[in-house]
């Protein structure tokens, strides 16, 4: 069953959609006539049917609330193919972090190794953590080994300001 | 010239080879590298959660590049290069969105300058530094090699915002490479992507689309391939082996930053340019520069 099928009996809801609409700084979203230059590129579509004219028809008619609850929005790639090439600058790339957005705001389950990184830069300042690695004769190497700067982390003031970025109330 | 270097968080936590070849081949082409204050992240990962925080993280690079006094800031990972690029037209054109991310980084007493440019090591070499000054620094041809580029897709993509090279047919990484003696074929996947976003929700799907195109690679016959972004370069040269499990095939093919090549060609050690990091079997390639 596909995407749009499953979504058949569902009822469009207009505030959600709007919430969309706002986000992306342009209503260049109604433009979509379906013309699937994006789907017939898209990086994800082969291997996790990744629709994105479906996204995008979905989000006109008002089912946004399916979507964000939806795991398909969390199979981009991020290759930007399809802002480049959408003739109505409908960029399903931006309606598709949007719609993550809002899944995250009310706490839809969001990929865990991503939750991680977020809340890695809170505590460090980067989304990594610093490793250690093996060289092909099998050495263990270390920043410290190859001679590279010590990394200097945020400043303590950082992570307030982060926190209250990270809480700002988005459109 | 003096530059500032934002290198985002792959390199510093893992892509040693990267960070050790930038530092090494740059000073050579008359560049001097000032760090920034703090090593910070660009604001990828938080793209998805929370538009606005990832936004601030990229204009904070930013401000820090401004209070390093530096007009020109490169940043020779590629997600970091388009996160800060997307936030720079952001704070630039959204007055809302710009007026608020100012404020907070004003609590820190730090100042957005949109005089500040950004950089990838791809344009920075060819259309700064100049692509016959890099021509003219190399000492050592790298005669008789064969190899691919992948530029990765987020450098080039979208136009509308303004990118390092063409969106569908980008060439100066291919004019870098011939740069240094070698020949640089065309590939009908040229374009395909590496996958590493999806390793935060998919890792299975992330390493066939990295191992789909190594195969082909592979078939073609080149000696390496050649990469300027921390991800592909996790994806192509670290997870190769997991890449090939996916794909069902036996990949042995040599991925190398481009400034580890380039850094080859200037007659630069091995080591000094992390070529001992590399998963990859990239001694294939190094055998046929030494013979």
């Amino acid at each position: 069953m596909s995407l749009v099928d499953s979504m058949s009996m569902a009822k469009p809801n207009l505030e959600s959609r709007g919430k969309i609409l706002a986000r992306l700084r342009g209503r260049e979203l109604v433009n979509c006539f379906q013309c699937m230059k994006c789907t017939s590129g898209c990086t994800a579509l082969k291997l996790l049917e990744l629709k994105p004219h479906e996204i995008e028809k979905l989000v006109n008619l008002g089912l946004v609330d399916e979507l964000v609850s939806s795991d398909i929005i969390w199979t981009c790639v991020t290759c930007l193919k399809c802002v480049q090439r959408c003739p109505q600058k409908a960029s399903p790339y931006h309606v598709i972090f949007a719609l993550r957005n809002l899944a995250v705001e009310r706490e839809v389950k969001a990929p865990e190794a991503l939750m991680k990184a977020v809340s890695q830069v809170l505590e460090t300042g980067l989304a990594e953590v610093v490793q250690k690695v093996t060289s092909r004769k099998m050495e263990t190497c270390d920043r410290e080994s190859l001679k590279l700067p010590k990394i200097v982390s945020p400043k303590e003031s950082f992570q307030a300001v982060f926190l209250k970025a990270l809480e700002e109330k988005q459109q | 010239m003096k530059t500032a270097v934002f290198w985002g968080c792959r390199t510093l936590t893992s892509q040693y080879g990267y960070e050790l070849s930038v530092r090494e081949v740059l000073p050579r082409l008359g560049v001097e590298l000032v760090d920034l204050r703090e090593a910070l992240c660009c604001g990828d990962p938080v793209k998805s959660v929370n538009d606005f925080a990832a936004n601030y993280l990229a204009a904070r690079v930013l401000a820090l590049a401004n209070l390093a006094g530096l007009e020109n800031l490169l940043i020779p990972c590629n997600r970091c290069h388009f996160t800060i690029s997307e936030a720079k037209k952001i704070v630039e054109q959204d007055e809302k969105t710009g007026q608020k991310i100012c404020g907070l980084l004003k609590e820190e007493g730090l100042k957005y300058n949109p005089a500040v440019k950004i950089w990838h090591v791809i344009d920075f070499l060819h259309d700064l530094v100049g692509l016959d000054n890099v021509k003219k620094t190399v000492e050592k041809p790298l005669k008789g090699l064969r190899l691919a580029s992948h530029v990765g897709c987020q450098i080039i993509r979208y136009s509308d915002l303004g990118r390092v090279d063409d969106a569908e047919n980008p060439r100066k990484l291919d004019e870098l490479i011939c740069a240094t003696g070698s020949e640089c074929v065309d590939y009908a996947e040229k374009l395909d992507c590496c996958g590493y976003h999806l390793t935060y929700s998919h890792s299975d799907s992330a390493l066939s689309l990295a191992g789909s195109k190594l195969k082909a690679l592979q078939g073609l016959g080149v000696d390496g391939l050649v990469v300027s972004c921390p991800d592909c370069g996790t994806m192509f040269d670290s997870k190769q082996k997991d890449a090939a499990t996916t794909v069902g095939a036996k990949l042995s093919l040599p991925v190398v930053y481009y400034t580890q090549l380039l850094g080859l060609a200037l007659g630069i050690p091995q080591d000094k340019l992390g070529l001992q990091l590399n998963q990859s079997p990239v001694d294939l390639l190094l055998s046929k520069i030494s013979a």
